[in-house]
């Protein structure tokens, strides 16, 4: 068949498609469609790091966990708990201080949890009632264990007191604690793992409160004979706001400590398990530390 | 021979208007990777607030200066101040009206430290 070139429904065809073409180059090309109302859904990546950020230190200020849940629906991740919490895990792989990712941290954790935790301090909380009576052994107690921990946020405020009139004792300071939000945790459970289904050598970390709930952004040091590693409770909101793991190296021994002060666990190393069929295998650690 | 001309005139204007009705209207170009300058303007004024509720607590006039500079070019002032304006108009509560009052204050005086560019 051929094409006659005086047809003129092929003059017009091909115009129509030269028009087209134009009409399509204008409008994607030259003159696009302008966003000027556009939503934080499309936003690119980084921008919704920082919106997230100032959604989780909005909440921090005003603890509205509604308004910071409908907050970050506006950004339209499927899983804004997953998501705070992978924005936490890349600003410490990134080298940010845990006090700017502290509030994702928060966040997340009170998401998972549905509601509005104790808030974090950075001064210490008034933990300490200073009163006129001797001092116990309970205190005794607190102060010998604070004191391998240099970098510990000083729990106890100390002031002098007045002499009572019939006395002629030089005055001491005195002290009664109260357990409070920073009040030490003490080792409750050193339990041996045995599945192999987890990693080898897995040390599981659980903290919780006098209430026996879970405590998340708790500092968690880890050190041995070439190292030491820093970690926080709460990162994986999913396993538990308490929850923080460490993988342990066979023949290495461990000590675990937290910075807030508690009990202080030396030279632990990864047990050996057997399996069903006889075979040995390399099983991990459960530490359970609780606040009085 | 000038009906010839018509008719692939008249084409071409059909095939345009097709085209356009297409680019714009049926098949527009998506952004996925916008930045924060082209929120519409109630996202723009949540997110101020937002800064002035985290501005209450931190009292970090540079976080509050970074925060909104992601607004755009306009200064953190102008910014707050606009959003006073919308927050008027469109009923933000007197705690809301508050806390950008407060940050607005310290946005007027506020100059960045040297190397800082908000």
């Amino acid at each position: 068949m051929k094409l006659d070139p005086h047809n003129p429904i092929l003059h017009f065809a091909l115009a129509l498609l030269t028009g087209l073409v134009l009409g399509l180059v204008y409008s994607w090309k030259l003159s696009p469609v302008t966003y000027v109302d556009a939503n934080p859904s499309i936003l690119r990546a980084d921008f919704k790091d920082q919106y997230r950020l100032a959604i989780a230190a909005s909440y921090v200020s005003t603890r509205d966990i509604n308004r910071a849940r409908a907050r970050l629906d506006l950004l339209g991740d499927a899983d804004p708990v997953a998501e705070l919490s992978a924005q936490a895990q890349r600003m410490l792989a990134a080298g940010e201080t845990f006090e700017r990712v502290r509030p994702i941290a928060q966040l997340a954790t009170d998401l998972q949890q549905g509601f509005v935790s104790i808030p974090f301090t950075s001064t210490p909380p008034a933990s300490v009632a200073d009163t006129p009576i001797a001092e116990t052994p309970f205190i005794e107690e607190m102060v010998a264990t604070e004191t391998p921990f240099t970098e510990s946020t000083p729990l106890f405020e100390q002031t002098p007191l007045a002499p009572p009139p019939d006395f002629t004792a030089t005055p001491r300071p005195t002290l009664t604690a109260v357990p409070g939000p920073q009040a030490p945790f003490s080792l409750v459970g050193q339990d041996t793992i045995c599945d192999p289904t987890l990693k080898d050598g897995l040390l599981q970390i659980l903290l919780m409160d006098g209430r026996r709930r879970q405590v998340a952004g708790i500092k968690i040091i880890v050190t041995w004979a070439n190292g030491e590693s820093h970690f926080f409770t709460g990162l994986k909101p999913e396993l538990g706001n308490g929850y923080a793991d460490f993988l342990m190296k066979e023949g290495i021994a461990y000590s675990v400590r937290l910075e807030q002060g508690g009990s202080f666990v030396p030279n632990i190393a990864t047990p050996t398990c057997t399996d069903a069929n006889g075979a040995s295998y390399t099983g991990g650690l459960l530490l359970t530390f609780q606040q009085p | 021979m000038q009906s010839t001309w018509i008719r692939i005139l008249i084409g071409i204007v059909i095939g345009a208007a097709l085209g356009l009705v297409y680019g714009w209207v049926i098949d527009p170009i998506e952004y996925t990777d916008v930045t924060p300058g082209i929120l519409r303007e109630d996202y723009r004024a949540d997110y101020v607030l937002m800064v002035a509720e985290a501005f209450h607590s931190e009292y970090d006039s540079d976080a509050a200066a970074r925060r909104l500079a992601l607004l755009g070019s306009e200064s953190p002032a102008m910014i707050v101040s606009a959003t006073l304006d919308y927050g008027r108009i469109n009923g933000f509560t007197p705690q809301e009206t508050a806390l950008l009052q407060e940050l607005l204050s310290v946005m007027q005086t506020y100059s960045p430290a040297a190397g800082d560019t908000p």
